[in-house]
């Protein structure tokens, strides 16, 4: 078997296409990390350029029905008082106005009215947030006169933050932050699915457009090849991973605030618990070996990589069905479409990992969908077996699954 | 390597294999000895390959026992059998020596001894400069000796080769032939699954010619053509051949070449006193002889 092992890894290895596939999603991640980060910066400088240059030069006008709008700080902003919304509205038709805000007479239920100057589609329009902020600033300047406690306003100016400690089972938990090392073997299992599934056809499908089958099958037992397929593939799942982590995890703990770490994590602060851990790692190498021998064995069954990758996306799909319905997999673990996915062989592994790291699993469950994800296992390798030995030959022609049960 | 025995190195009885409702090979047998020449003959789909494949345990039986030194085959004896399949194929983008070192080691040789023997066929074959590309970037013909090379390297006792010249070329051809030679004399026992019965005749000890899926010849050459073909008198000639009802029959002719079955009672002695003075006619060839395979093979297809 190490023979096969030898042979298969160190010729992907050596394969341009292993490596662009391993390194572009890296390529990726620091792209959008670094759009990202400058995307802001820009953005940031951008906002503050544009407000001052609002501030200076646009001529505003306003409408108030509601009598809530400070007239003090209207003037601050020099923004004049029309007589009425339809004057208004007129004077930036004209092009007296750049802009003009009209505030209802109950704002707290109804729009805030703005008429402006085109000024092309943006994210964030500016008159629209300095209308809004006018009104909330004129009642926040109310309340301060009004109240002598200054944590009121400080409350209104800013939304207060939380910090929030919770327990289970009379132990105290960490958040968020318990879901990261077993969600770490779910973006892993997601990683490698995609980047390996077209490699776990053609590992098989292609000894049968190279026509070696038959010379395999008299020298090695069958279930040996696909055992010595499947660990190679294994192996070189993980080069891929630590191709993608190992230059990410420099990149996070060298530039945390760059790429937006929260305040305070680092990889100490990451809790490990060792039976959520144990469990995402029996998840992560059972439904692999799960996906990894299914497609092996589409890969036998096909003339070719080709005709085998048409089936590609219905494990792809079937994999990934549980991204879908995430919200409820983390609120709602006891819903019938939870329960199902859980213990569907397809579904079962990604939803198990998903589970494991949120929390939402209790042991039993999580033992009950590991026994689904092994026999499913087993019962992939041995039909990855059964398709190499018996469809590997048939050069030209799909083997049905009937005659692979024969 | 190889080992004494009284056991046929192929011992096939009663053999019979179905694909659902078609029957492809009828009630087989046959055995194969040690250090023999053994031609399989018979048409396309006559059951030639599918015996083979069921022979090394890539198929199942549907009937009948398929033995190798006594035992149905198993990968384990690798070691000892050389197959070059009807199907060839190698890793196309691999290069040379990884690919035949790979397959050395699954037929029992060691990675550095396999490395060697790799590097000496190759120098051998006037590929010694190629041990490190693609096999994509070779020619058909050095693709084919490097495929001979991988059913050959590790020695085999039992060399298994099916239709081994389809779609060789002449150098490929010659030098497959000093290879089954070779492993010949060296003790080797050779199944040639074909049907060009020319090299049947060149080299082969024993035959078996399956017609739809049945045995319809077995034995020796020789024991074959005496069971089967009737002697001939084979002509070469100029001008007109005459007739001669009480003497012979024409059985074949051709503008210079003619074939005459003698009547009961009569020798080729006769007929050759007649046609020596026969008018208008020039012998150059009168040759006594048996059908060759291939008028056989012919005959029993007809």
């Amino acid at each position: 078997m190490w023979n096969i092992i030898n042979f298969e890894v160190f010729r992907a290895l050596k394969k341009k296409s292993f490596w662009i596939a391993s390194l572009s999603p890296l390529l990726i991640i620091l792209v959008v990390f670094g759009i990202e980060y400058f995307s802001i910066k820009s953005a940031t400088t951008n906002a503050a350029q544009q407000a001052q240059a609002f501030s200076q030069t646009a001529k505003i006008g306003e409408f108030d029905d509601s009598g809530l709008v400070s007239k003090q700080l209207l003037a601050a902003q020099h923004i004049i008082a029309e007589p009425s919304k339809e004057a208004g509205i007129a004077a930036v038709k004209s092009g007296a106005l750049d802009a003009f805000f009209y505030y209802p007479n109950n704002p707290g239920t109804a729009n805030i009215e703005v008429y402006a100057q085109d000024q092309g589609i943006s994210f964030t329009p500016p008159y629209n947030t300095a209308a809004a902020q006018l009104l909330t600033q004129s009642a926040i300047s109310d309340v301060s006169a009004e109240t002598k406690n200054s944590q009121v306003v400080q409350i209104l100016q800013k939304s207060p933050a939380v910090t929030a400690t919770t327990y289970k089972n009379g132990v105290e938990t960490e958040g968020l932050l318990s879901a990261i090392a077993p969600g770490i073997f779910v973006i892993a299992f997601f990683l490698l699915f995609v980047l390996l599934a077209s490699f776990m056809i053609s590992s098989t499908a292609g000894e049968k457009e190279n026509r070696t089958a038959e010379m395999l099958l008299t020298s090695i037992k069958a279930r040996t090849l696909i055992a010595g397929k499947i660990i190679s593939i294994f192996i070189l799942g993980l080069v891929q991973l630590a191709t993608i982590a190992v230059p990410l995890l420099i990149v996070l703990l060298s530039f945390p605030k760059q790429v937006g770490l929260p305040a305070g994590v680092t990889l100490a602060s990451i809790p490990l618990h060792p039976v959520a851990i144990i469990f995402a790692a029996l998840f992560f190498i059972t439904g692999l070996l799960l996906f990894i021998s299914l497609l092996v064995g589409f890969g036998a069954m096909f003339p070719s990589a080709t005709e085998a990758s048409r089936f590609l996306g219905i494990a792809i799909i079937s994999a990934i069905l549980p991204v879908y319905s995430l919200e409820n997999i983390i609120d709602s673990p006891h819903t019938l479409i939870v329960t199902v996915f859980t213990y569907f062989p397809l579904t079962a592994p990604l939803t198990a990992l998903l589970r494991n790291a949120v929390g939402s699993f209790s042991t039993g469950e999580a033992l009950g969908s590991l026994a689904v994800i092994i026999v499913s296992a087993f019962v992939a390798v041995w039909f990855a077996v059964r398709a190499f030995r018996y469809g590997s030959m048939e050069y030209g022609r799909r083997v049905g699954i009937k005659e692979l049960l024969r | 390597m190889l080992t004494q025995s009284s056991v046929p190195v192929v011992d096939i009885q009663s053999f019979a294999m179905r694909f659902g409702p078609k029957e492809v090979v009828k009630d087989l047998s046959f055995t194969v000895n040690q250090g023999e020449v053994f031609g399989l003959l018979g048409s396309n789909g006559a059951g030639k390959t599918t015996t083979i494949r069921t022979l090394l345990s890539l198929l199942e039986p549907t009937s009948g026992t398929l033995l190798v030194n006594g035992k149905r085959y198993t990968p384990a004896m690798a070691p000892m059998v050389g197959y070059l399949p009807e199907e060839r194929g190698l890793y196309r983008n691999e290069p040379v020596l990884d690919t035949m070192v790979y397959f050395a080691v699954m037929h029992g040789l060691g990675r550095n001894d396999a490395k060697k023997r790799v590097l000496a066929y190759l120098e051998r074959v006037g590929l010694g400069d190629k041990a490190h590309e693609r096999l994509i970037g070779l020619s058909n013909g050095q693709q084919q000796k490097i495929q001979l090379g991988v059913t050959i390297l590790h020695e085999p006792s039992l060399m298994i080769l099916d239709e081994p010249t389809e779609a060789l070329d002449p150098v490929n051809r010659d030098l497959l032939m000093n290879i089954i030679n070779e492993q010949r004399t060296n003790g080797a026992t050779v199944i040639l699954v074909t049907h060009r019965m020319e090299e049947v005749e060149q080299l082969c000890d024993r035959i078996v010619l399956l017609k739809d899926g049945a045995r319809a010849l077995y034995g020796t050459i020789d024991e074959v053509k005496n069971k089967f073909g009737t002697t001939v008198i084979a002509l070469a000639y100029g001008g007109a051949l005459p007739l001669n009802e009480k003497l012979y029959g024409v059985t074949k002719q051709l503008p210079h070449y003619a074939e005459l079955a003698w009547h009961e009672g009569v020798t080729p002695d006769e007929i050759l006193r007649f046609l020596a003075v026969a008018p208008d006619l020039h012998l150059t060839t009168f040759d006594v002889r048996r059908p060759t395979l291939n008028e056989i093979f012919l005959t029993l297809y007809k």
